[in-house]
């Protein structure tokens, strides 16, 4: 009979072997996760490879604040020479009823709203503005999926587009689940916020930002604790729009009703 | 050809390859963009290009340069939150450089310039001020006038 | 008026999704590289595969293949915004991006076909080179390199290297095909698209469509030359058409079964839309007309019709059933996913154009091309026995 050795030592060579293969397939899904980048709980991205130490940038969105006046979009439209027909950022207008969702956005509601009929009104549970751009993503799919690089997330967080380099080939647009990039008829280039980089850089808000009268629209610093911005996220009620397809937007909303896509 | 071996034919399609092939990595050196960012994966100076465009609205501190008097005024006054551009228009069409080129008067009086934020309309936050009937009430207004014949627009408090 | 998703009370599409920005030159694009791809995979049946009774139309099959190749790359050309910036994609290749690979795979390719067909020829245009004046002279002595004896020995060195390249061509063709299947199939944001099958159901439609349009123009060709057909050697290929397409159509079934029984966010778009914008072309014109039936005549062709006149009637009539099918099939994906906003609450409107890049006319200018290509090349080198481009006799 077979005797069972209770007293099989680490030094043991069959054991020693088992012992070192469990070290080695444990370290190399310990580093194949760590360079994965799970870790901290934190959303990582392949794309965004080079972090500034300076800034980093986010975008608030109010919800309960937003009038829908319109002014945001006109003003980006000046600033950025967005043509007709194409909008870099735009406002929805939702109203929610017992038998569904009636959502518009006329002109991106650059020219404001027309009132909804009557029967509609008379049915709404709730009803308010939703103001949308480009969400600057960690781990933006229209950076992905670029075939010569002519997108970018910069440094600082913005995910900008080079027009001097892009092909016009509207991969890019067909990859964002947002719709907020396309292709600027006037130019034949792909297109979209750019959070007015611009401007950013020296000094000032974007123009959607400046524009807006109630505060709906902010804009910050996260490196900067005492920023507006950081100290709403703190608060941690904020959501992103389409979190599941887990593109990490840097643009938060508070107060998101449910049935915003 | 007098006498080519069984393989001379490869021998020069070989030869055409590496040539071709020499010319291309030579010319994909030159066109390259010499800004081009390896890691990241764009023409580097793109972003520098970008930083340095011209802006056109100036923000509200930028009206203070000149009308410093006007801007304190409005402060103290009901719709100071608001934008000055928003209604007055953008800086960039008013001034290059230092100088005046436009007039910045508000070039729409009607009574949409007030409405398109204060009509009533039922997505607006119920606790900002709109207005329905009571606009319509106004039996003193003929048709064409605007709000601004009895409102100030910085300070539109009846 | 069609049923509206995600409790819709009226069609909402996002402002930016007025247009559909991938329109008639991105269908024909996919459909052009997959006439390639199956081309090229019927004559590796007798290049690779050493199957004797297709080596009557391995060259056939090559050089269509290459005239699909030439302009493959038209459309896109003619779709991009910029396309003076097009050898952008050879200089910074983003290669997180599928379609990155695109320039090289695609040059790469076309080299392989080239260098092929130039082996294979090699003896006709030394036979030229040698017989000929003036300028035609020239550009045959160009072809050959400046080699115009042919020594013999050099017949198997060809024939092994001609092998090697039909052997490396196979995968080097599913990539050229199944990365435009990753294009699309990676898309997470467009649910028609999104699924890990996308690259295998776009591969397996790119050889029915090789396989039906060679069957086609090889019917023609025989027509016109007023040569009888090889019944036997197309009832083979009419099989492997009919293995090929129920493979192909089993994917695009159980990629819809699948998305039909997840019933997941997916499907609460991709219902409304196969019921309404695309209930005719979708259900109507690629499932039941173009796949239910060929699958059925094809399917009689090649088990019940016998080895005449009325098999090769059938399989004519089923080749272009499916030729059709999988043209049905680029416009169903590629316009259809577009028509779905990403707004998940409306529809987009598609509108045909005639004239304009992105037009009918644009679209069957570029795939015609080929084929005169092809008939050019014909005059020039000699591609079926009885062709008439004054062969070498020796």
């Amino acid at each position: 009979m077979k005797k069972i050795n209770s007293n099989s030592s680490i030094l043991d060579s069959k054991s020693r072997r088992v012992f070192l293969k469990q070290i080695v397939s444990g370290g190399a899904t310990a580093l194949m996760i760590y360079t994965s980048g799970v870790r901290g709980g934190h959303e990582t991205s392949r794309i965004w490879k080079q972090r500034s130490t300076e800034h980093h940038w986010a975008y608030i969105i109010d919800v309960g604040k937003c009038i829908g006046w319109g002014g945001c979009v006109r003003a980006c439209q000046k600033e950025n020479n967005v043509p007709e027909g194409n909008f870099r950022t735009w406002v929805e207008r939702y109203v929610v009823t017992e038998d569904g969702v009636y959502v518009d956005s006329p002109k991106g509601g650059a020219q404001g709203f027309e009132p909804v009929n009557a029967g509609l009104k008379e049915k709404a549970k709730r009803a308010y503005f939703v103001p949308k751009m480009c969400n600057h993503c960690e781990n933006p799919p229209c950076v992905q999926v670029c075939p010569v690089g002519a997108t970018y997330k910069s440094p600082e967080g913005f995910v900008m587009v080079d027009h001097d380099y892009c092909l016009g080939c509207a991969y890019c647009v067909q990859a964002c689940p947002y719709a907020a990039r396309f292709i600027n008829h006037e130019i034949n280039k792909s297109d979209k916020c750019t959070w007015c980089h611009h401007r950013v850089k020296q000094g000032k808000l974007p123009a959607c930002v400046e524009a807006c009268p109630t505060r709906a629209r902010k804009f910050g610093d996260l490196k900067d604790p005492e920023s507006e911005v950081s100290q709403i996220l703190q608060e941690g009620v904020w959501t992103v729009l389409q979190p599941a397809m887990h593109t990490g937007p840097s643009c938060f909303y508070i107060g998101l009703p449910k049935e915003v896509i | 050809m007098q006498n080519p071996s069984a393989k001379t034919h490869l021998y020069r399609m070989g030869a055409l390859f590496i040539v071709f092939i020499v010319a291309f990595l030579a010319i994909k050196e030159w066109a390259t963009p010499s800004s081009w960012n390896y890691e990241v994966w764009y023409r580097g100076a793109a972003l520098i290009e970008d930083a340095n465009k011209p802006m056109l609205y100036g923000g509200n501190d930028s009206c203070k340069t000149c009308h410093e008097e006007v801007v304190k005024e409005t402060k103290k006054l009901k719709h100071k939150k608001l934008s000055c551009e928003g209604c007055h228009g953008p800086l960039g069409t008013h001034v290059r450089g230092e100088e005046k080129i436009a007039d910045a008067e508000v070039i729409n009086q009607s009574r949409w310039q007030c409405l398109n934020c204060h009509a009533e309309l039922i997505s607006k936050p119920p606790d900002f001020p709109q207005f329905t009937d009571e606009v319509d009430k106004h039996t003193t207004i003929e048709e064409g006038e605007g709000c601004l014949k009895c409102h100030d627009a910085h300070d539109p408090t009846p | 008026m069609h049923d509206l998703p995600n409790n819709a009370l009226v069609n909402f599409i996002f402002p930016n999704n007025e247009e559909v920005w991938w329109s008639l030159m991105i269908v024909i694009y996919p459909y052009l590289t997959g006439l390639i791809a199956g081309a090229f995979v019927v004559s590796a049946l007798y290049h690779v595969l050493n199957l004797k009774q297709f080596k009557p139309i391995a060259n056939f099959a090559l050089v269509a293949a290459f005239c699909f190749g030439l302009f493959a790359a038209m459309p896109l050309l003619v779709h991009l915004g910029q396309p003076q910036r097009a050898y952008e994609i050879y200089f910074t290749p983003h290669l997180t991006s599928a379609m990155s690979i695109f320039g090289y795979i695609y040059s790469g390719y076309l080299v392989l076909l080239m260098l092929e067909i130039w082996l294979i020829y090699r003896k006709h245009f030394i036979y030229k080179a040698n017989n000929t004046t003036g300028i035609q002279q020239r550009i045959w002595y160009l072809l050959t390199l400046g080699v115009t004896t042919y020594h013999p020995d050099s017949a198997p060195l060809d024939r092994k290297l001609t092998r090697i390249l039909a052997g490396i061509g196979i995968p080097w063709a599913i990539l050229l095909h199944g990365y435009v299947g990753f294009v699309f199939g990676s898309v997470k944001a467009i649910s028609w698209w999104a699924t890990a099958l996308q690259p295998i159901i776009f591969l397996a439609s790119a050889v029915v469509s090789g396989i039906a349009i060679l069957i086609l123009m090889y019917t023609f060709i025989h027509w016109r030359h007023r040569v009888s057909p090889d019944y036997a050697m197309i009832k083979k290929l009419a099989t492997i058409l009919w293995a090929a397409f129920l493979f192909d159509w089993g994917l695009e079934m159980l990629e819809l079964v699948h998305v039909w029984y997840q019933d997941a966010h997916e499907w609460s778009v991709i219902q409304p839309l196969i019921l309404g914008p695309l209930y005719d072309s979708y259900v109507w014109g690629q499932i039941i007309w173009l796949s239910v039936v060929p699958v059925f005549l094809l399917g009689y062709a090649v088990l019940y019709a016998g080895n005449g006149k009325s098999m090769f009637f059938i399989v004519n009539v089923g080749s272009f059933l499916l030729l059709s099918q999988v043209l049905f099939m680029r416009f169903n994906v590629v316009i259809g996913g577009q028509l779905i906003s990403k707004s998940a609450r409306g529809f987009v409107d598609f509108h045909w154009d005639i004239f304009g890049k992105e037009g009918l006319l644009t679209a069957t200018i570029l795939f015609a091309a080929p084929f005169i290509t092809y008939y050019v090349i014909s005059r020039f080198i000699p591609i079926f026995e009885f062709d008439k481009a004054d062969r070498d006799h020796s």
